[in-house]
């Protein structure tokens, strides 16, 4: 057991981060979301990648998200995944929201170290 | 915002292809996974693993398929009915758990699920489908109403009427009349009256109804020379014949004439309530009267089919005003015909009773759903956990909202079922309160089929009412919130609360306004009881008397009759007034134009009249004002004199003259069976005012005259007696006999029984039904009040610990817990007063004498709420007060 071990997803998060990708990627399929998320966090994160089309199912539901079905690069049918109006603004909120929490995290993580 | 929308039509569209195609829908996102399993594996065979390596790496890194794709179903279909039934199943087992909640809850809602059917049975049976026979729907009667006035308009017919009707029409497809006719029944002892109808041909095929025992009438028994024949209504059968079967074939005199019983009908005919049908043709040119007035058909059409009623109105309309062109006398100057539906010649105002009570039931089962509600809500905060870990387990929001409700229908499931038996029992009574003259003669009240579809409807909708606002509760939590809690301190969270307050205050509104409505009509009822009759009812018998009219038509035959019978009545041990008399209190007699010797008037003057023996005042106890009343002499020689009543003196005499002396002409004398030539009395005496239109209505001018002067009108024996007046029954019934056996005597009875069952019965049903719901609401509203309060302190157990321990007395702690139970009793009184006062207006017509807001009703009904509510909050008030601090403080 070498491996350093991986932190959990935290609720809620996960969504956050689907619509960042999709925001920052465009249309994507749910292989390439969790690719990229892998690739972002630099293996930080564990990530049981199923757990990717529950949230997209729930960003669909939302109307944050929207899906179409296309050809991927290795021509295979998938569905393409892709940001709404809605889902920016929603991003936007939710952005602001983890910064200050984390914020307040961490000087609370690290008054706590001091003392 | 266009993009906004579009998607969440989207996402609906979505949710309704999950509902309908599961199957395809499922496929493809399946096909996505394992695509997506697919691409990890060939990424691991890349990075050089054998191929069942990376199959399982990729499954380890993608987690449990199966999960999700339930997850997917959760999220995407409404309902589906697998889960539904898994949900039954878990609500049974859940309420198996909690077995007091589960018979309070249910018993709650027994109550009033079974108070409305017992309500709708009624009124399903004698409003909505009390005629049993083929499509009721399509029968019609006719009415000719006079276009100029308001009034009523005619429904009877003569006969070359009713064949005009029959033969010319084009809307009807059957056509069929019955005329009343009262039935001398002569039998070994003497005679008894039976309700006859005339049945014209074709009339049980009308009505598609066969007989029950032996046959209907055939068109044979109508030929000219049949044998006379008869049938039966099942009734009077079972009543009068005990049932026996050996009757059928029996040749039985009625009216003078031997007819065979040749056919009985089953229980629910009861076509014009008769008891023995008779075949009649009406025939042109036959002219038969009874008592002096015309015989009379009531006509009955079957609609063809696609014709409406306005058709036949137009079409009848023709018909009759052709005849009308060569009888002009016998119709108004302008009129028209209008058709009506069967059923609305009876039920009449009784139906605003009936309503009036479903409303008031309705009201009580919304407060039993505001109790179950509650009880849910407090179950729902204690369940709090249960649910977020649910929540956190994966268990949808929609998921528990369903699971919620489920279990709301299976409460009301339950409480259905008790409800039912509620309504079996209930009914009896019930149907024993009703006032039997508004019932159809074919109705017969009973739990049947629509009633339990209705009552089943009433269940589920009760379910959603009482069970959406835990459900949605439940649902909206926050899910971290109830793991932390531990109930400490914390009175079930603020909105909670909020929600059970106000269910408390909207029931405490509702029982208001349902005892209030309660009150009102007991009032009603108390007022009409007080009022003055003008006369005693007490003590006095009464019967009316059937003549046989071969024998009894002009007053000289009539007079034969009743002077042995009064004299012999008189000589009775224990009798101490006997009299004839036209009418029965509280009717006076019938209406007649009236004129005054030497008075000159723009309008009509009316004025009831009624013929009696010189006793009638005496065996009533009516007070005598002025002058005197009859003698002897002037009535065995039918002197023209008369009494009047203080109200017709005032109303034809205002200006103080002396109306003794006075002649007063009663003009309905000349037009009757045996008319009075010059019908001009001179008044003897005036006595005091005696009810005479019923009990609402104020009293009419009235004149009585000597019953010797005319054979017409109804004949009425009425006899004081020293003690229990229905001990007299078989005296007087000797008497009539050996006088002539062949008279017969209808519905004999006490005087003050005869009223209560005319005019008291309608009133008092409507004041006990609304007294026993009133009371019932309250029963509910004080268990509610009172859950709600033990509940909350018990909640607070621990935050009254601490102020016990920081010094607050026990009765600040007291306080406390009454004065937020009496805040929400008040909150709920001020609204239930207000709704009282807007609903007052509907009840209006039904109420006699007292105002919709009566304020001595409105004040005492608001104590007996107070003081209910007060006690639901002294006991878990004291409960709390008792408290030991230390006890409470380690509460959990």
């Amino acid at each position: 057991m070498t491996e350093a071990k991986k932190s959990e997803v935290l609720q809620g998060t996960l969504d956050l981060m689907i619509l960042k990708t999709l925001h920052a990627l465009g249309p994507q399929h749910g292989f390439g979301i969790a690719r990229r998320i892998e690739q972002v966090s630099r293996d930080v994160l564990q990530l049981n990648e199923g757990t990717v089309y529950t949230s997209l199912l729930r960003l669909l539901q939302q109307g944050w998200i929207v899906a179409e079905w296309g050809l991927s690069e290795n021509n295979r049918k998938a569905k393409f995944y892709s940001i709404t109006p809605r889902g920016e603004k929603q991003l936007a909120v939710e952005t602001e929201n983890w910064e200050r929490i984390s914020g307040v995290v961490g000087r609370v993580l690290r008054l706590e170290g001091e003392g | 915002m266009a993009g906004r929308g579009m998607s969440r039509m989207r996402a609906w569209a979505a949710r309704a292809r999950g509902f309908f195609g599961r199957q395809g829908r499922d496929g493809q996102f399946e096909d996505e996974l394992q695509e997506h399993l697919n691409l990890l594996k060939e990424r691991f065979v890349a990075q050089g693993m054998s191929s069942p390596d990376a199959t399982a790496a990729a499954r380890r890194q993608f987690g449990n398929t199966t999960l999700l794709c339930e997850d997917r179903r959760e999220l995407r279909t409404l309902v589906s009915l697998e889960d539904l039934g898994r949900d039954f199943h878990y609500a049974v087992r859940a309420l198996r758990k909690s077995r007091g909640f589960a018979m309070v809850a249910m018993v709650t809602l027994a109550l009033g699920i079974g108070a409305s059917t017992a309500i709708f049975s009624v009124i399903d049976n004698i409003m909505l489908s009390p005629f049993p026979y083929k499509n009721p729907g399509e029968m019609v009667f006719l009415r000719v109403v006079d276009t100029q006035s308001d009034s009523h308009g005619r429904q009877g017919y003569t006969a070359p009427e009713y064949l005009e009707l029959a033969e010319q029409n084009h809307v009807f497809s059957a056509t069929t009349a019955a005329a009343e006719d009262l039935v001398l029944y002569k039998h070994g002892e003497g005679t008894d009256q039976l309700y006859g109808a005339h049945v014209t041909p074709g009339t049980f095929e009308f009505f598609g109804m066969p007989a029950m025992l032996g046959r209907v009438l055939q068109p044979a028994d109508y030929e000219p020379g049949a044998p006379p024949v008869f049938v039966m209504r099942y009734k009077t059968w079972v009543t009068r014949f005990d049932g026996d079967p050996s009757i059928l074939g029996k040749t039985m005199v009625l009216n003078e004439t031997p007819r065979t019983l040749v056919g009985i009908m089953p229980p629910r005919f009861g076509w014009y309530e008769a008891d023995v049908l008779i075949p009649e043709k009406p025939m042109r040119g036959a002219k038969s009267s009874f008592a002096g007035i015309m015989v009379n058909w009531f006509f009955l059409g079957r609609l063809k089919p696609g014709v409406t009623k306005e058709q036949a109105e137009a079409d009848a309309t023709v018909i009759l005003q052709g005849l009308a062109r060569v009888n002009p006398q016998a119709y108004p100057q302008h009129f028209t015909v209008k058709a009506k539906k069967l059923g609305d010649t009876v039920v009449g105002q009784f139906e605003a009773t009936l309503l009036t009570a479903l409303a008031a039931v309705a009201l009580l089962l919304l407060i039993g759903c505001g109790n179950v509600a509650n009880l849910m809500l407090a179950r729902a905060t204690a369940r709090a956990k249960e649910f977020a870990l649910r929540s956190v387990l994966g268990a949808g929001r929609a998921r528990l909202v369903r699971l919620q409700l489920v279990e709301s229908l299976v409460l009301a499931l339950g409480g259905a079922a008790i409800g039912v038996l509620i309504a079996w029992g209930g009914l009896k009574g019930l149907v024993a309160a009703l006032p039997q003259n508004v019932i159809p003669a074919e109705s017969v009240i009973e739990l049947n089929a629509p009633v339990l579809a209705f009552t089943l409807g009433v269940a589920v909708l009760t379910a959603l009412i009482f069970g959406l606002a835990p459900a949605l509760q439940a649902a909206r939590r926050d899910l971290n919130d109830p793991l932390r809690d531990s109930g400490k301190g914390v009175s079930g969270g603020f909105q909670t609360g909020r929600l059970r307050d106000a269910v408390v205050v909207v029931e405490v509104a509702m029982s208001l306004v349902l005892l209030i409505g309660a009150g009102l009509f007991m009032r009603s009822f108390v007022a009409l009881r007080a009022t003055p009759l003008g006369l005693r009812a007490d003590h006095v018998y009464q019967v009316q008397l059937l003549l046989p009219r071969s024998r009894y038509e002009k007053a000289a035959q009539m007079r034969s009759f009743f002077e042995p019978l009064l004299a012999r009545l008189k000589a009775v041990p224990g009798v101490v007034e006997a009299s004839e008399s036209s009418s029965i209190p509280p009717y006076g007699g019938v209406e007649s134009r009236v004129e005054i010797a030497g008075k000159t008037h723009a309008e009509d003057w009316h004025a009831l009249i009624q013929h009696v023996s010189e006793g009638y005042f005496r065996v009533l106890r009516i007070e005598l004002k002025l002058g005197r009343g009859f003698t002897e002499t002037e009535v065995n020689d039918a002197r023209k004199v008369a009494v009047v009543n203080e109200t017709f003196v005032q109303k034809y005499f205002p200006h103080q003259e002396n109306p003794m002396g006075q002649r007063v002409r009663l003009s309905m004398l000349q037009s009757m069976g045996d008319p009075v030539a010059e019908p001009w009395f001179e008044i003897v005496g005036v006595v005091g005012d005696v009810t005479n239109l019923g009990l609402q209505a104020p009293t009419e001018p009235e004149v009585w005259f000597p019953y010797t002067v005319t054979g017409s009108g109804a004949q009425v024996l009425m006899v004081r007696t020293k003690h229990d007046p229905a001990l007299i029954a078989n005296e007087l019934r000797r008497a009539v006999w050996s006088t002539d056996s062949g008279v017969a005597l209808d519905h004999p009875s006490t005087l003050e029984d005869r009223i209560n069952a005319r005019v008291f019965a309608g009133p008092r049903f409507s004041f006990l039904v609304m007294t026993i719901f009133g009371c019932v609401g309250l029963v509910l509203v004080t268990i509610g009040v009172y859950s709600v309060l033990a509940y909350a302190t018990a909640r607070k157990t621990h935050e009254i610990g601490i102020r016990m321990a920081l010094g607050a007395e026990r009765r600040d702690v007291l306080e406390m817990v009454v004065r937020g139970g009496l805040g929400l009793v008040f909150a709920g009184i001020g609204v239930g007063l207000a709704v009282s006062l807007v609903l007052g207006r509907v009840i209006t017509a039904q109420l006699n004498g007292v105002p919709a807001h009566d304020p001595a009703t409105l004040a005492g009904t608001v104590l007996v709420v107070i003081a209910t509510g007060a006690m639901a909050c002294w006991i878990p008030a004291r409960r709390a007060a008792r408290l030991d601090p230390n006890v409470a403080l380690r509460y959990e």
